[in-house]
């Protein structure tokens, strides 16, 4: 069932969505979406390019982050469109968070367009997986 | 200097099928503890079917080993099917050099048997400077 119109305000924020990336889950991913890039899995070849670990795939992080839409908006056929741009790496073992707000509505067309994120702590410090999501979301009625 | 070629901008790859596999889409919702549907980040299997070619085309001289996803957007004209097939068609959208770095946009396009298009999407690859 979709989110109708009449439960949506401009400013109302999406349920926080948390998980822990593990290692088992990132090669699930890999299998299933098919990007099977050795920085994903090994560490040692991820050294080898400049990083600390393997690193998960900017696609999974985007996966969480669609799979809060989907929650909010009540089914995955509701979503039109969905964008993210990648600012910082996910390491395995590393919690992301994803999270929202309604930026617009369309009363006619029945979508809003929502803006979206993805934060994560490391070392203290706040990340931000991804900045400047967006997504458009059919709404019920 | 990055090894990707500007000059191939614009530079049209043949069509590739791509069947929305009821076992993939379910192991694809899996992942994500998606209840139904097909996940609409589900396009970049789409996607990875016809990347083979462009990392491959040597006139575009990417390396992949130094390429970060930078950006990724997805536009459906309407959901997915189950068990449908479908035709992709890869372009190299844009070809930027920025700093030592080049910002790759691949643009794909999906299309039903009757050739309507059911999706788009723009992938942003960043190749980054060698060390």
């Amino acid at each position: 069932m979709r989110r109708p119109l009449e439960q949506v305000a401009v400013g109302q924020e999406l349920p926080d969505l948390r998980r822990v990336v593990t290692r088992e889950d990132v090669q699930a991913y890999a299998d299933a979406g098919g990007d099977h890039n050795p920085l994903h899995r090994s560490d040692e070849f991820a050294r080898s390019v400049g990083f600390d670990g393997a690193i998960a795939h900017g696609m999974f992080t985007m996966g969480h982050m669609a799979a809060c839409v989907v929650a909010w908006a009540g089914e995955a056929d509701a979503v039109s469109a969905i964008s993210a741009q990648f600012r910082a790496t996910v390491s395995m073992g590393q919690e992301i968070v994803a999270g929202g707000r309604v930026r617009a509505i369309d009363t006619e067309a029945r979508t809003a367009v929502l803006e979206l994120w993805v934060s994560s702590e490391r070392d203290g410090e706040l990340e931000w997986p991804i900045k400047r999501g967006e997504a458009t979301v059919r709404l019920g009625s | 200097m990055p090894a990707v070629n500007p000059e191939a901008e614009g530079t049209r790859y043949p069509d590739v099928p791509f069947v929305v596999d009821t076992e993939r889409v379910r192991a694809f919702r899996a992942v994500f503890g998606q209840a139904g549907g097909v996940p609409p980040t589900f396009l970049t299997a789409a996607e990875f079917s016809v990347l083979p070619q462009v990392i491959d085309d040597p006139a575009l001289g990417l390396d992949f080993s130094r390429v970060l996803h930078g950006g990724q957007s997805y536009e459906l004209e309407r959901p997915l099917r189950e068990g449908e097939s479908l035709t992709v068609r890869a372009r190299i959208d844009s070809v930027r050099v920025r700093a030592g770095s080049a910002f790759v946009v691949i643009a794909m396009d999906l299309f039903d048997d009757d050739d309507v298009p059911v999706a788009h999407a723009r992938s942003t690859m960043i190749e980054r400077a060698s060390a």
